[in-house]
């Protein structure tokens, strides 16, 4: 059995998916994620999933995000400074970055 | 000087007395040799155990088995010993690991060094509980730094004996190996020939009689409980013979000399003036 493993560095971070372990239960796979995946990085926190437990939809089955112009979504769009609030220059980065790699995988 | 219940605190390595340093030598020596020869032993399931996991699981127990010998024979090393005269030029009878540790593992058998893991982290737990109150300081602080990394070896142990037992051909297993290895485990209780100066000292601050006790309190209803059946009466009288070789005093099986040329071959092959070293002294690492 498959379960893969999500470690988070610092209290607070996400858990990041880093690679799986095989293991018979959750216990044992804890037990040799904690060897295989923070033996030498750094850990707070570590998560062991079965690999049957986790759904995916990929990019051949959905079009992420829609097809259609959606730059209603940008705050920018609307009557706002950009630097009226640092979550609206947040938003703003963010959503250059995703234009960016849209753009590239284009 | 005292320490906590005001105990007489023993000195630096430079100040002890000669009975003092013995039985300090005798005790760290015992120690320091098991956990490196267990160490040595594991390496040879490196890329013949059952699983990948499995494999690095015991890698890493044989890595941090290696690193609490360092800081063991680190203390024999302040009464003058260099590391090459402990070990790599020492003679095999001066080694005073229990003979449980030195056993070779009969071929493909899991079982073995999974028991011989648990019998040995149980006694390991007990011993280092006994000196967490050590009179010696330079042993008393260590122990805390070896504790946190044995809870893991055995968890591992148990985790896998439930599992093994859990199926009646891993059981049988179990139950061979339990044969052959739980005599060796009391050998683990032997004492060396300072062990009343090591109590009377307060350098452990239980005889090794009363960590057996615990031992058995702890491993027989365990491993009973997995229906692995040990020679105990209905009273709880424990029946078993010691091995005829057991370790403590220098006495070791035929196993013996052969791992230790093993061990030691490619220091003598490259005819090394001093054991490369690749890790900082324990002294100056937090």
């Amino acid at each position: 059995m498959i379960w893969e493993v999500f470690r988070q560095e610092e209290a607070g971070d996400y858990h990041t998916h880093c690679g799986n372990v095989h293991a018979p239960d959750r216990d044992m796979a804890l037990a040799f994620a904690r060897i295989q995946h923070a033996r030498r990085m750094p850990a707070n926190s570590l998560w062991v999933v079965p690999k049957d437990e986790i759904g995916e939809v990929d990019a051949d089955e959905a079009a992420f995000g829609g097809t259609t112009d959606k730059a209603y979504r940008w705050a920018q769009t609307f009557n706002t400074d950009e630097n009226f609030a640092e979550e609206i220059a947040e938003s703003q980065r963010e959503q250059e970055e995703a234009e960016r790699k849209r753009e590239e995988g284009a | 000087m005292t320490i906590a219940g005001d105990e007489p605190s023993l000195g630096a390595p430079d100040d002890l007395s000669p009975r003092e340093r013995e039985a300090v030598s005798a005790l760290v020596r015992a120690m320091a040799d098991d956990e490196f020869v267990l160490a040595e032993r594991y390496t040879e399931w490196q890329v013949r155990s059952p699983t990948l996991e499995s494999d690095l699981a015991l890698s890493n127990v044989a890595q941090d088995e290696y690193g609490h010998a360092r800081l063991w024979y680190d203390l024999l090393q302040d009464f003058g010993a260099s590391e090459a005269e402990l070990i790599w030029e020492a003679d095999p009878v001066d080694f005073r690991h229990a003979t449980l540790v030195e056993l070779p593992f009969p071929e493909g058998d899991w079982a073995d060094p999974i028991l011989r893991s648990y019998l040995f982290d149980v006694y390991e737990k007990l011993h280092l509980e006994a000196l967490e109150d050590s009179s010696y300081p330079r042993i008393r602080d260590r122990v805390g730094k070896v504790q946190s990394e044995e809870t893991f070896h055995r968890e591992h142990a148990e985790n896998w004996l439930e599992r093994l037992c859990a199926d009646p051909d891993g059981r049988e297993r179990v139950q061979f190996a339990a044969d052959r290895l739980f005599p060796y485990g009391l050998t683990l209780f032997v004492p060396t020939d300072r062990e009343s100066a090591i109590v009377d000292l307060g350098i452990r601050t239980d005889p090794l009689d009363s960590l057996r006790e615990d031992w058995f309190a702890e491993v027989i209803p365990f491993l009973e409980s997995l229906g692995i059946d040990l020679p105990v009466t209905d009273d709880g009288v424990v029946e078993v013979e010691l091995p005829e070789k057991i370790g403590r005093r220098g006495d070791h099986t035929d196993h013996w000399p052969d791992l230790f040329a093993e061990f030691t071959h490619t220091y003598r092959e490259m005819d090394l003036d001093e054991p490369p070293r690749l890790m900082e002294d324990p002294d100056d690492v937090g």
